[in-house]
């Protein structure tokens, strides 16, 4: 199988690799299936692609790199989605509502976290 | 939309499994409570709509190639 990335090009996957998202994720509540894309190991965003429709993708990061113990199990990985800027200073990540990926079980899903510390638009980068 | 008059202490019951009581209700502000099984997802509404509206914003700005990121550091969070 393949969808056509705008980041990637022509991406190539096979079933075991897609995401399952049972509920979406917020403001995308109909797209249920995701390919997680790790460009290389220089590159510190991963990337989420809707396969059912791959003009949709958005760049992650993961929140252990801002916040010492966010809060996730040993079977997932928390990530928070990242609102890109020409201007690095300006680009964010919204760790008020995760994406907890699980690799093992190929699943994932959003959620809202409670604690104030969490934002939904955290500066990812200072000089 | 279905609107209701509720005493403090009442609650309304949705499809026999989400109870929600009016705990207090004073100056303008309602206090709610709510029991749902776990898999129902509780959210304020408008934490909701800015979530949403970020997730709609992120995958607008997707494309954008940020200029050199390489002499920045993490915004490390500090308690």
């Amino acid at each position: 199988m393949q969808i056509k990335t705008f980041q990637f090009g022509t991406v190539n996957f096979s079933e075991e690799n897609i995401l399952r998202f049972k509920a979406g994720l917020f403001g995308f509540e109909e797209l249920k299936d995701f390919l997680l894309i790790k460009p290389d190991d220089d590159n510190i965003f991963y990337w989420l692609y809707s396969i059912e429709k791959p003009n949709i993708g958005f760049p992650l990061i993961g929140l252990n790199v801002i916040y010492e113990n966010y809060p996730s199990d040993e079977k997932t990985t928390a990530f928070g989605i990242v609102t890109m800027n020409k201007d690095p200073l300006k680009i964010t990540v919204n760790s008020k509502a995760p994406v907890y990926i699980n690799q093992d079980d190929k699943t994932g899903f959003q959620k809202i976290v409670e604690d104030e510390k969490y934002v939904v638009h955290y500066n990812l980068f200072i000089e | 939309m279905l609107i209701l008059a509720r005493k403090n202490g009442d609650e309304i019951i949705i499809d026999s499994k989400i109870i929600v009581k009016v705990i207090s209700a004073s100056d303008g502000s309602v206090k709610i409570g709510i029991t749902a099984p776990e898999e129902i997802e509780i959210l304020r509404g408008e934490i909701y709509s800015k979530v949403k509206e970020s997730t709609l914003r992120a995958s607008e700005e997707s494309r954008l190639r940020p200029l050199d990121i390489s002499k920045l550091k993490f915004n490390k969070f500090k308690e």
